[in-house]
């Protein structure tokens, strides 16, 4: 679906509807014939009358609207409801011709459209009409029941657009669109200058409509068949302008609500991205997009909550018992949630409605879960595409945007989301549930994380009443434990814990009373020494004071003996010859 | 047979009264004015009365009166008003509309 606007040669006039003008490369041709052609309620007309109106409106181009089939008072009532404000416009904007020939009328020949074209022209003049659509002109050509005239006068209108350069734009019904149907009007898609078909066809059970641009002369267009809706404010057409939108740089970083998640998320998810959240029934996809949209609230934040299948009631509720608050937020005003029956409409229908959600409410923070559920409707392909154009839409409008995605158990370690949306994605997480030790636990990986590093460790999911965490891993033989075998690591971890601190202060003591036995030892030694000193210096003092005491006395005791000796001696000699006894004697008694 | 030249819805002399629409000089029309114009002849002679408006030179003309094709004849009276469109080639049809069996009848 790669093409450029018009260029060159080939004017075109803008449709003004969303997406038409990206599969034509810019709209109409203009002063050619333009034709819609499809089955009953397809969506011709409103398709053909929206161009006219936007063209009024946004351009101040008035138009002529030809109608060969409906009544035009009930078809402006009829398309009240798309709020076009038509009987204002019918005054001057715009001219509603009925154009029915009566049944009363007989034909009675040939006859061509001379007379229209000649008032219409006259008119257009009038009010400076740029714009002319003929509806269901196939009415009035069947009248002519005859081909070549047909053909005639489709010539004649196309050479009357060409000279008054006027745009026109012809609807034409067509039962089926088979080769033999067409070939009844199969003159109409060669003498046009585009051709659009419209189909509306029965998928599974859910009504789709489509439109192709199986022709146009003179300019690229889309050549795929494009999904429409026709919303309550006119038709929408399906198609990205095919070009990617230039991804705003990363940064800054929001909370997924999950504190610890946000960690392993080195601060959160950035702005402004798509985050996908995957995982079986039951895990808690949920649960993260309420806490997804608490932290936006929380942040005084507009959030929007797209659930499908599910009553807000209930989820709100659900949530409260995990600690989630979502009440006070909705009483403010900050938080709207859209509750959606999937089965209500088609996937094409559901994104018009959460873009129409978007557009009013303009919250900073959007989560639908889940939105795998639009494969329900309408297939796989179209619920991609679907998730395509939301991932773009929010991307280009700054929108932190959280999907979730139910994988249908097949085999949930495939890891492959049924709407493959994984490569668009620029976080993507997804819950399992970790079954051991006799428990299923939740389990939260990261798998994706553009723009950051992340850790690639399986961390457990703690639900309880005062809010959701993520556990640490705790590995043992390459496994990560949860539940009630984590709890007992966890409790064997503390325990060893314990058992090691005490140790260590068993330690601290011991040292402590070595410590004290060392101080006490020195001191005893000290003593010792101390003592043993004094005692020296005694001594020494002692041997001092008389350095040959012990000597001394000796000599003293020889010398006074022998004093003794002779005096003893000589006593003798003077009374007879003396008793040496006597006088050691005498000398004792000295 | 009263000649008469009123018009008006009820003619109570039963003159016919024609407006036919045409697109110049446009070969449907031609023939449609043509063949108007003998059948009125042949039918009424006297009592038939054609007015001839061209869609190219009054316009708006054709679009007050609600006429989207050419040839358009449309027999104002008697009454009930009627309108044929085509080039009346075919004249049994053509009576057929106007009510009168395929012979002379005042």
């Amino acid at each position: 679906m790669n093409h450029k606007k018009s260029e060159g040669a080939l004017e075109k006039i803008a449709s003004g509807i969303e997406g038409f003008d990206d599969i034509t490369g810019g709209g109409l041709p203009r002063d050619g014939t333009t034709i819609l052609i499809g089955g009953p309620g397809c969506g011709k007309t409103v398709l053909a009358l929206q161009m006219l109106v936007h063209n009024a409106v946004q351009d101040d181009v008035p138009g002529m609207f030809v109608a060969f089939e409906e009544d035009t008072k009930r078809l402006i009532a009829n398309t009240e409801s798309f709020g076009w404000k038509l009987r204002e416009l019918a005054k001057k904007r715009l001219f509603f011709l009925s154009a029915r020939i009566s049944p009363e009328t007989v034909i009675a020949g040939s006859f061509d459209l001379t007379a229209l074209l000649a008032s219409l022209e006259a008119k257009a003049l009038e009010m400076g009409a740029k714009l002319v659509v003929f509806d269901a002109l196939d009415v009035l050509l069947t009248l002519l029941d005859d081909p070549a005239a047909e053909r005639r006068e489709l010539y004649r209108i196309q050479h009357w657009l060409s000279r008054t350069g006027l745009t026109g734009i012809l609807t034409a019904k067509v039962e089926e669109c088979t080769s033999a149907r067409l070939l009844r009007y199969g003159f109409m898609p060669f003498m046009a200058d585009c051709v659009v078909l419209l189909r509306q066809r029965v998928l599974e059970r859910v009504a789709v409509r489509e439109m192709r641009v199986l022709k146009y002369r003179g300019s690229r267009h889309a050549l795929n068949e494009v999904p429409f809706v026709i919303t309550d404010s006119g038709i929408e057409v399906g198609a990205s302008n095919g070009v990617h939108p230039e991804p705003q740089p990363f940064k800054e970083r929001i909370s997924t609500g999950i504190a610890r998640l946000d960690e392993m998320l080195h601060g959160g998810i950035y702005r402004g991205t798509n985050a996908l959240i995957t995982g079986s029934a039951g895990t808690g996809k949920s649960t993260l997009s309420g806490l997804f949209v608490e932290a936006a609230c929380q942040r005084g934040e507009r959030a929007l909550f797209v659930s499908f299948d599910e009553n807000s009631c209930d989820i709100v509720r659900d949530l409260a018992s995990v600690g989630v608050q979502l009440t006070p937020h909705l009483k403010s005003g900050l938080l709207r949630m859209e509750a959606i029956r999937t089965e209500s409409a088609g996937a094409e229908d559901h994104l018009v409605r959460i873009k129409h959600l978007i557009r009013g409410f303009q919250p900073a923070c959007v989560a639908v879960d889940p939105f795998s559920a639009l494969v329900k409707v309408g297939g796989e392909l179209a619920a991609r595409n679907v998730a395509e154009r939301l991932i773009y839409l929010c991307r280009n409008q700054r929108i932190t945007l959280l999907l979730t995605s139910l994988l249908e158990g097949k085999d949930p370690a495939l890891e492959t989301t049924p709407l493959h949306v994984s490569t668009l994605a620029d976080t993507w997480m997804q819950i399992s549930y970790s079954l051991n030790g006799g428990e299923r636990n939740r389990a939260l990986t990261i798998i994706k994380s553009r723009g950051s590093k992340h850790s690639n460790q399986m961390r457990e999911l703690i639900f309880s009443d005062t809010g959701i965490t993520l556990a640490d891993p705790y590995t043992a033989g390459g496994e990560v434990l949860m539940g009630t075998l984590r709890i007992e690591k966890e409790n064997r971890v503390a325990a060893d814990r314990e058992r090691q601190r005490h140790e260590l202060e068993q330690k601290d003591r011991e040292i402590e009373l070595l410590h004290l036995e060392g101080d006490l030892r020195v001191e005893a030694a000290r003593r010792d020494l101390q003592t043993r000193r004094e005692e020296l210096e005694r001594l020494t003092v002692a041997s001092k004071a008389q350095p040959d005491g012990k000597a001394l006395r000796e000599d003293e005791v020889v010398r006074r003996r022998d004093k003794k000796l002779v005096s003893e001696q000589t006593l003798r000699g003077k009374t007879n010859g003396g008793h040496p006894r006597s006088r050691a004697k005498v000398r004792s008694k000295k | 047979m009263n000649p008469s030249t009123a018009i008006s819805g009820h003619s109570t002399n039963g003159a016919y009264f024609f407006r036919i629409y045409v697109a110049g000089g446009a070969p449907n029309s031609v023939r449609a004015l043509a063949n108007l114009d003998s059948l009125c002849r042949k039918h009424f002679p006297e009592s038939h009365r054609i007015e001839v408006i061209d869609v190219l030179l009054e316009p708006m003309r054709a679009l007050g009166d609600a006429v989207l094709v050419t040839p358009t004849v449309v027999k104002v009276s008697p009454a009930p008003e009627q309108e044929i469109i085509g080039n009346l080639s075919d004249e049994g049809e053509v009576l057929r509309a106007l009510g009168l069996p395929a012979k002379e009848n005042p």
